[in-house]
């Protein structure tokens, strides 16, 4: 068991974030965009891609490589010392921050680039079209039956509905705030605007989601610099933003093995990363939650602690999670409205809270934005991983 | 065969040196569960210890077949073009009578009748000479189409 984490809290730093372009991406590798969103982190940050001594990266279904870390850093001209590809799901872009923190604070890498990016929506042979539609859950127990990948999420959310009362119109409302959130970032993939009756008039996916439900399809990816805090103030970095707190909870890969339908491992991630950071989630003045369907966010408000247990669909239909709310929340437009390229997906939602946190949002700015908190999960909530970040001022 | 016949045809199941005994129990008609003689946890799916006790002392002994539905989903965009002819059909997470729970779909129902706790019987449906899938059927037959 571990101890109060204050081996790791505030002593790693963000001092550089960077996205490639994102959504319909045609003629760029997952390598490419990687590439791109690499260099605009290192620009960022202000430092040389020879200052980079650790890389960590997601996998990339649409990459031939299944080293990406590796294959990036030969792509990108580096030969970095410490080097690993995760895959946790969507839940690995926090653990490439956990991961990239704690090799930093154990002495095994200085500066370490953190990177993510796939193809989807453009980079899909025929052949990777196909496996994506038949290898996504387990051959023997539950591939036989049909299940898409969004049938083990739909099934926690029928079940939350019947055990809580949460309604469609409650579910639509999610999707339509990070649609309005979407409208003001530029380069995200959907920027019409939506309403609760457009989502309840979209066409069944799997009840109980609709298709505007469901998160897009993208191409896209981001990168990030992380460096010990005490080397961050060295470089004279403006605005660090510090890791204080890191959580992970993985509860079962099947989902009939998930111990409660509507209670998920975010419980336990969230409450093991307030607890080395310091601060609960009253003291949360941004967030990125993971949003592969409209229903995963009302159940992760209530496990992340922004409400009760069963409360998060009158949370999120009473604009809790916008402007003014308890929880500004995706104010870039999330999975369901800026970009969903696969596992980088969450990796914009840190993208967008580190950003809250130097104040550089523009007009989607929350005022005075300190904490904040990323929220990523996969897999039918077998993967769930809390990041907590904070300004100087946090420490 | 290439990838293209692959996901037209349905996902047959390939069993593991875990699993062999369960595949066989479902030819003869029977959904077979592991009962740990150390502790007395029954589990689904078979594997060579137990989840709880880490005991190896397990024994297969046959489900009554009876369960209910914890939760469902209707599926009306198929994974696959393999499903596409079967749309709507309703995959079932189902609670059997003995605790463990696993996923299966309807046969023999209405998908949109499908309800929480709606008790469901096992069907053990031959796909190939070696495998049978465990599906189920609604329990009351006014529910039967
Ligand atoms: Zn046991």
């Amino acid at each position: 068991m571990r101890e109060d984490g204050q081996i790791l809290r505030g002593k790693v730093a963000v001092i550089g974030a960077g996205i490639s372009e994102v959504g319909k991406v045609p003629g760029k590798s997952p390598l490419a965009l990687a590439a791109q969103a690499a260099s605009r982190a290192l620009d960022d940050a202000g430092i040389a891609k020879t200052a980079v001594d650790g890389v960590l990266a997601s996998t990339s279904f649409a990459s031939p490589f299944h080293r990406f870390s590796v294959a990036f850093s030969e792509y990108f001209g580096i030969q970095p010392t410490f080097s690993n590809t995760l895959q946790v799901s969507g839940a690995t872009a926090a653990t490439l921050f956990h991961v990239g923190a704690a090799a930093i604070q154990a002495g095994l890498a200085q500066t370490v680039l953190l990177v993510g990016a796939d193809s989807l929506l453009t980079g899909l042979t025929p052949d990777l079209a196909l496996r994506s539609m038949s290898e996504s859950r387990d051959q023997q127990y539950e591939m036989p039956f049909g299940i898409p990948v969004a049938n083990t999420f739909a099934m926690t959310a029928n079940r939350h509905m019947h055990e809580y009362g949460t309604t469609a119109e409650q579910l639509a409302q999610v999707a339509v705030t990070f649609r309005e959130h979407a409208r003001r970032t530029p380069g995200a993939q959907m920027r019409d605007p939506i309403t609760v009756e457009d989502v309840l008039a979209s066409p069944w996916v799997t009840t109980p989601y609709r298709k505007l439900d469901c998160s897009l399809i993208s191409d896209g990816g981001a990168a990030f610099v992380l460096t010990s805090a005490e080397r961050a103030r060295a470089l004279g970095i403006e605005q660090p933003i510090y890791l204080l707190g890191a959580g992970e909870c993985y509860t079962h890969e099947h989902i009939f093995l998930m111990p409660s339908l509507t209670t998920t491992g975010a419980t336990r991630s969230s409450a093991l990363a307030y607890a080395m950071a310091g601060y609960g989630p009253r003291d949360m003045d941004v967030a990125g939650i993971y949003d592969c369907f409209t229903g995963t966010v009302v159940m992760m408000v209530e496990d992340l602690g922004f409400c009760a247990k069963g409360e998060g669909g009158p949370f999120v239909a009473e604009g809790n999670l916008t402007y003014g709310g308890a929880i500004p929340s995706n104010t870039h437009g999330g999975l369901l409205s800026f970009a969903h390229p696969g596992m980088p997906g969450a990796l914009f939602h840190f993208h967008e809270v580190v950003s809250q946190l130097r104040g550089r949002c523009g007009e989607r700015q929350v005022p005075g934005a300190k904490l904040g908190l990323v929220h990523t999960l996969g897999a039918g909530f077998a993967t769930n991983a809390t990041t907590v970040l904070g300004t100087e001022e946090t420490l | 065969m290439n990838s293209l016949e692959q996901v037209m045809r349905k996902p047959l199941p390939v069993p593991d040196a875990d699993t062999q005994a369960y595949w066989e129990g479902l030819r003869q008609g029977k959904l077979l569960l592991q009962h740990c003689l150390a502790c007395g946890h029954v589990q689904f799916y078979q594997q060579a210890i137990c989840r709880h006790c880490g005991s190896e002392r397990l024994e297969h002994r046959a489900a009554s077949g009876r369960g209910r539905v914890h939760s469902f989903s209707v599926v009306h965009r198929a994974p696959s073009p393999a499903f596409k002819g079967d749309t709507p059909y309703a995959v079932l997470l189902v609670e059997l009578e003995e605790g463990p729970r696993m996923i299966s779909s309807l046969i023999d129902g209405d998908p949109m009748k499908v309800t929480f706790d709606m008790p469901v019987v096992l069907v053990c449906e031959p796909v190939s000479e070696a495998i049978s899938l465990p599906r189920f059927r609604p329990a009351e037959r006014e529910q039967v189409k």
